[in-house]
């Protein structure tokens, strides 16, 4: 047999055996998908979820109020209220007209007319360094400056936007303001945005380093897999909030901080990919059970006969198989994190102000709950969010499970 | 008998690889974070400090305070005194501290699973009916309410509203109450979901149907033989639930002001206190692999075809 | 496994459950104390001189005397409700001071004891004090007996040729001549004394500028070890020590390894300046304490009623050691109550100690101090009546709390401040700082976010020490900041580096962090971050200079200017913002050493005027006590220095 012959017949092998997989795999996903359609309750969750997803993606074009703007002198614990408010109207900010658009308008204005000075100016080094100047204008003084914190590229254009749509509108605080006066309706928005990165973040974390650690120790068994599995059990018994309050300090320290931001790191995504590092413990075990039923398998067995190295067949042919009971895991994984920023936010721990997560609104929340005075606004609607995309979560994780179990099939 | 025994061996040796791992790790994470116990307002002088550290030997090179500490906890059990609670040795605050956290998990856990499972049995057998989407909806409730939220508003409701309880402390039933239905009620969500999702199960079983149709009582099918399967992810459940129970703790013990252990752990962390940091993460580990263990066993006890291995 | 052992094995189970659930709801009951009060954090230790935070005070007052006592004298002011505190007789039943103001003698009551039995005289005072200020102590409280003779220069170990020292031997219990140093500082080792003839060290090693803190510190501590002593012994005659009769010279060291050691060369813990032989503190007979000091300080008498000056009890400390000696069933006591049981993060309860001097005057039996940090949980327990007194009331309820009856507040000796780090720029510059203080609307923050009536502050010393009219400071105006700013080269901020601001881990804090955030941001368009840190990072950071802006609170020691002052000298180790002027350090030391009362407190102000200009910190505002007390409870009075003297306590029946 000249080798040429034999890639090709490999290539051609592998090629079948794709694609009869990827036939297979269309049925299964198809059926799940049509039991899940069925399950109400997973599908109303399911329409939340993206719904609020989408929602947080587009916060920053949704005429809401400053999430950060405190209206300390007339607006501290207001309870929920309809009254109309004008974006920028606080004194305080020292708004032309007390409007956002008229301040920026005023800006805007203010900028052109000295872009056109300097595009009058001959010496072209001068005129580079006019335009420099400018540039830095608008980088310190933009009116968004104060009302929203270190705006993206993105997140900027999507106010920019927003501004031009909606002008000095803002939905009323119908959520009530918190303790410094600031609009909860946008903190619960804009913390949305902080709890389901953090969320989605250590989950894709703990996916990777679970799928991977149990597939590897399902496929090989033996004693790779016994001292894989033990090595879980030992992580099991360690208690990790230690190491988190540790690397919270850690990394708050000066000298980190620089380092990270030298290489254009956020300082939370960092600690939460460290989080997620630590939650992949369950998710690789239930992998590894997977994989172990699966590895006697025909198609494994077939791969493994024209020569596919392991890794392959791990990430090429196991893998996908035991996605179902991942995704299921992974509904799971983000309530489960989610919880976490809450508990860290309670410890001190969590994201520092001006950014806000829904965690660090609890933590205020549950401040403001009190025998005295009750202000209940101030947890009941951050505590809803949370509650509810929780809900949702556990809720479309129930209709997975029962959609991607292979004993319903055909029911 | 034997394998019992050769179990219960290979597990302490694991606990002792376990326990020698998280002591070099706290260790190493307790060196390299920032930070020195000795911070006070004032500066100290050189010598003064460098006497200070003498004093818990932390002025000897890294592997000698590695190898020392290590063979006093080895050789006398001693883990040295706080440097913080300067009054105190680190095996005193775990004796005084114990006893606090150890019963509050007890009527935790106890609460939870006397909860859950009786409402996940309900639930099931009554499967459907309003009682049944009413606490399945309580028990998602259960877990996607952050504790410290939870434990804000059962004062509000339990301690004002109807006065039950008193609002925090330790030394009574009374005041232990609150602060273990708080801590149990998540875990005992959980559990209820886990049983009723084991008991539908069972359910559907041949042996099951075959027993209904023999025409023998409800009670007796259910008890016989459909709890002790449909009970088997509910005790595979504890060790989590333990390490829950004790996470949680961290927080209750905060808003109910207990003096137990969780507060001594946040606190020694964050203070640099080296040696009782040490103390409280190795006692932690400790419990947490007594209770895996405990659960593996009672896990092949009550179900025949696992062994132990 | 057979069927039997399964069945056996659930038994088992259900037995352990069982008794797990009887062992845990064992409590052991105790009868409520009459009296408790939330006391903050758990106390860190009951030892005088190691202690420093107010939940320690508030239990260290009330179980050890002084030579005097703070307690009220004369009305309260009409204005604030501040209760005046004056020291008045403790365990000294009078004193007398020199007219230059420089020897205060004490006569003890004849009848004081500890709560043992044994009677407390004037040597214990001497030993106390000792102790105290003895490096290896580490006390943080010690410069407050500065103010006596020869005490700094014991405290620091500062010694050169001709000083009379004592030498403490490498004999203390436990050690061998090759040992590591005894943990045991009191009981100390022989003491010989003599005249420091000469001190000679090795060159002093090169430390790398980037090493760390720890191992800077390790190289002078190592070095300093190496120090030869040489001493003229003087020879001892009874109690008294002839310091001009030379018995013979020895030389000694730390650290015998030292490449100076002669061969007969001894080992020594410290050689010190002989504090307790130099007469700033002599005890003629056990009812008589003189104390000569270095500087005519008007304020001693309030530092002898300060709980690091109280006396601890010398043979207690010598039989059981630190820190056993401080455990509840050993700790012996001078105050009007003693320890009647410590659980740790529970409560200290306090008893009434029969032997106190002054025992019919107290009238509460027990006292429960409890350690409780939640604001909430602490408001929630005086709802129901698990707490009679409230130290640390929640922030959010105080315009609630306000409208009652048993909300009581005033204003005492402390000031919430921004430490600026003024080497790094661009805090360097002046204007830079003045900008950053006058851009901060005060105004806004103590009335809407701490809300209890706390004053703004423009400079460092609060009102209300008597014969002191504070410093001014300069309010500004926005657009002076805006001038300020753009003369140091920011015009409307830009160009301004981002800068963090640093406190530690509490809610009031944050929420006053974000307020200032805003009005930077609003009113200079700079940007500042925001950082918490737990407490001991946090002193850390500050320690080290590591900051750009920091929070920081001082609460006064003693009511005397001084006391805040004092901080920002350039050699003091609270100074963390590197800042120094010559002219104020000149003008604190003149302050110190003037006499007549009147020039003393312009000298001290003309530095506080120093101080507003040049801004080393931003003074943001002055506390103001809270305390929430049960309307049945009398005589526990706001007063300067939020201290609360037990013994005046009353209750009435609650009906």
């Amino acid at each position: 047999m000249n080798l040429p012959d034999s890639r090709k017949n490999e290539e051609a092998l592998a090629k079948l055996l794709e694609e009869s997989h990827k036939i297979r795999g269309v049925s299964l996903w198809k059926d799940a998908w049509r039991r899940l359609r069925r399950n109400r309750p997973a599908m109303a969750s399911l329409i939340f979820l993206i719904g609020l997803g989408l929602v947080a993606f587009l916060t920053p074009m949704l005429p809401l109020q400053s999430p950060l703007d405190k209206d300390l002198n007339n607006r501290r614990f207001l309870s929920p209220s309809f009254e109309p408010i004008t974006m920028g109207s606080r004194e305080g900010l020292k708004f032309a007209d007390g409007k956002l658009t008229s301040q920026l308008a005023l800006f805007e204005a203010e900028i052109a007319a000295e872009t056109a000075e300097a595009l009058a100016i001959n010496d072209p080094l001068k005129q580079a360094e006019q335009f420099e100047s400018i540039q830095d204008r608008i980088r310190v003084e933009h009116p968004f400056n104060q009302l929203w914190n270190q705006l993206g590229s993105v997140s900027f254009k999507m106010v920019q936007i927003r501004v031009a749509i909606f002008g000095d509108y803002a939905i009323p605080s119908i959520f009530g303001t918190d303790k410094l006066g600031r609009d909860l309706l946008a903190r619960v928005f804009w913390g949305a945005r902080v709890s389901l990165v953090v969320g989605l973040v250590a989950t894709l974390v703990s996916l990777m380093i679970g799928v991977s650690y149990g597939a590897i120790a399902g496929y090989f068994g033996g004693w790779i897999d016994a001292a894989m599995m033990r090595i879980v059990d030992m992580l099991y018994s360690i208690p990790f909030i230690f190491v988190v309050i540790y690397l919270v300090t850690f990394l708050g320290e000066e000298s980190v901080k620089a380092w990270l931001e030298s290489y254009g790191i956020d300082q939370i995504m960092i600690f939460y990919i460290i989080i997620g590092a630590i939650y992949w413990l369950t998710m690789s075990r239930v992998v590894r059970g997977q994989v172990l039923s699966l590895r006697q398998e025909q198609f494994v067995e077939s791969a493994r006969t024209i020569g596919a190295s392991p890794m392959r067949i791990v990430f090429r042919h196991l893998v996908p198989n035991v996605l179902g009971i991942v995704i299921v895991y992974l509904t799971l994984t983000i309530p489960a994190v989610m919880l976490f920023e809450a508990f860290l936010s309670f410890l001190g721990l969590g994201v520092a102000p001006p950014d806000v997560s829904w965690g660090l609104l609890l933590n205020d929340g549950v401040e403001a709950l009190s025998s005295v005075k009750l202000f209940w606004w101030v947890v009941i609607f951050p505590g809803a969010a949370l509650a509810m995309t929780l809900f949702a979560l556990n809720f479309l994780g129930d209709g997975l499970r029962d959609a991607l179990d292979p004993k319903m099939k055909n029911r | 008998m034997k394998d019992l025994l050769g179990f219960l061996i290979r597990r302490l040796g694991w606990m002792a690889i376990t326990l020698w791992a998280v002591y070099t790790v706290s260790f190493v994470l307790m060196r390299a974070a920032p930070g020195s116990p000795f911070s006070a307002e004032r500066a100290m002088p050189p010598a003064i400090e460098q006497q200070m550290r003498a004093r818990y030997n932390l002025d000897a090179p890294p592997l000698q305070q590695y190898w020392d500490y290590m063979w006093g906890i080895l050789s006398r059990g001693d883990l040295s005194w706080s440097i913080k609670l300067e009054d105190y040795s680190v095996n005193q605050v775990i004796a005084e501290g114990f006893p606090v956290s150890a019963s509050l998990a007890i009527f935790a856990l106890v609460f939870a699973i006397i909860l859950g499972v009786s409402a996940g049995v309900i639930s099931a057998v009554y499967r459907g009916t309003v009682a049944d989407v009413a606490m399945m909806a309580t028990a998602v409730l259960g877990i996607a309410i952050p504790n410290f939220v939870l434990a804000s508003i059962a004062i509000l409701l339990f301690v004002f509203l109807i006065p039950l309880f008193p609002a925090a402390g330790w030394g009574t039933l009374r005041q232990v109450a609150l602060p273990a239905i708080c801590l149990g009620l998540p875990v005992a969500a959980y559990i209820a979901r886990l049983t009723r999702a084991g008991m539908l199960e069972s359910l559907s079983r041949e042996h099951v149907r075959t027993a209904f149709a023999k025409g023998l009582p409800k009670r007796t099918v259910i008890i016989k033989h459909v709890l002790p399967g449909a009970l088997l992810p509910v005790v595979s459940y504890l060790g989590p639930a333990t390490a829950g129970v004790l996470t949680g703790s961290l927080v209750l013990e905060k808003i109910f002001a207990l003096p137990g252990m969780g507060s001594h752990f946040i606190y020694a962390a964050t203070q640099r206190d080296t040696t009782l940091a040490t103390g409280m993460v190795l006692t932690y580990t400790v419990l947490l692999f007594v209770m895996n263990t405990i659960v593996d066993l009672a896990y092949a006890v009550i179900d025949p075809r696992v062994e132990l291995e | 496994m057979p069927l039997e052992l399964r069945r056996a094995f659930l038994i088992l189970a259900a037995i352990v459950v069982m008794v797990s659930l009887i062992w845990a709801s064992r409590f052991d009951e105790m009868p409520p104390a009459e009296f408790s009060f939330q006391n903050g954090t758990d106390p860190k230790t009951l030892d005088p001189h190691r202690a420093t935070g107010q939940p320690e005070s508030r239990i260290l007052f009330n179980i050890f005397t002084g030579l005097l006592e703070e307690l009220p004298e004369g009305d309260p002011d009409p204005e604030t409700g501040v209760q005046p505190m004056t020291p008045q007789p403790g365990i000294a039943e009078s004193y007398e001071v020199s007219p230059d103001n420089m020897t205060y003698t004490f006569q003890l009551r004849d009848d004081v004891t500890w709560s043992d039995g044994v009677p407390i005289t004037s040597a214990d005072f001497v030993w106390s004090w000792t102790r105290m200020l003895h490096p290896e102590t580490a006390c943080e409280y010690n410069f407050q007996l500065f103010g006596v003779q020869n005490a700094e220069a014991y405290a620091t170990g500062e010694v050169k040729p001709g000083d009379k020292v004592e030498v403490e031997l490498w004999d203390r219990p436990g050690e061998t001549i090759d040992s590591e140093p005894a943990p045991q500082t009191f009981p100390r080792g022989t003491i010989v004394h003599g005249t420091l003839k000469a001190l000679d060290k090795p060159p002093k090693p090169n430390v790398p500028e980037d090493a760390t803190k720890e191992e800077k510190s390790k190289a002078t501590a190592d070095w300093q070890s190496e120090w030869l002593y040489t001493v003229d012994l003087a020879r001892r005659d009874g109690d008294e020590i002839l310091w001009d009769d030379v018995t013979k010279t020895v030389t000694y060291t730390k650290n015998l390894q030292t490449p100076l050691a002669k061969e007969d060369t001894q080992r020594a813990h410290n050689v010190l300046v002989a504090f307790d032989q130099l007469g700033g503190v002599e005890a003629p007979d056990p009812t008589t304490l003189i104390v000569h000091l270095r500087d005519p300080l008007p304020y001693f008498p309030y530092l002898t009623a300060y709980y690091p000056l109280f006396p601890v009890p010398r043979h207690c400390i010598e039989e059981h050691g630190k820190p056993m000696w401080t455990r509840p069933e050993n700790i012996v006591t001078c105050g009007p109550y003693k320890i009647g049981l410590r659980k740790l993060r529970d409560r200290v309860r306090l008893v009434k100690d029969e032997r106190w001097y002054d025992a019919d005057t107290v009238e509460i039996e027990s006292i429960d101090a409890l350690s409780i940090e939640s604001q909430n949980t602490a408001l929630n327990m005086y709802e129901t009546g698990e707490l009679d007194w409230v130290t640390d009331p929640p922030v959010t309820l105080i315009e609630e709390l306000k409208k009652r009856e048993d909300y009581h507040a005033a204003p005492y000796l402390s000031v919430y401040y921004y430490e600026l780090n003024t080497k790094r720029p661009p805090l360097d510059d002046v204007r830079v700082r003045k900008a950053l203080s006058m851009a901060i609307n005060r105004e806004q923050i103590v009335r809407e976010v701490t809300k209890a009536g706390q004053q703004p502050a423009f400079a460092l010393v609060p009102p209300g020490i008597a014969g002191y009219t504070p410093a001014q400071g300069n309010r500004g105006s926005l657009e002076e900041a805006k001038r300020l700013l753009t003369e140091a080269g920011y015009p409307g901020g830009r160009g301004f580096p981002k800068f963090t601001i640093l406190y530690n881990t509490s809610e009031s804090h944050r929420a006053i962090a974000e307020v200032i955030q805003q009005q930077w941001q609003n009113n200079l368009n700079i940007k500042a971050d925001l950082q918490n840190m737990e407490w001991g990072s946090f002193l850390d950071k500050r320690q080290q200079q590591k900051y750009d802006i920091s929070r920081a609170a001082w609460n006064a020691d003693y009511p005397d200017p001084n006391t805040f002052l004092d901080l920002f000298l350039s050699k003091s180790p609270q100074n963390n913002t590197a800042w120094k002027n010559p002219r104020y350090d000149e003008l604190l030391s003149q302050a110190a050493s003037e006499s007549d009362k009147v020039k003393r407190m312009e000298l001290l102000r003309e530095a506080e005027a120093i101080w507003a200009d040049e801004l080393p910190a931003i003074p943001i505002y002055y506390y103001v006590g809270l305390n929430i007390i049960k309307p049945n409870v009398s005589g526990l009075l706001p007063t300067p220095q939020d201290t609360h003297p037990f013994q005046t306590i009353r209750l009435e029946p609650t009906p």
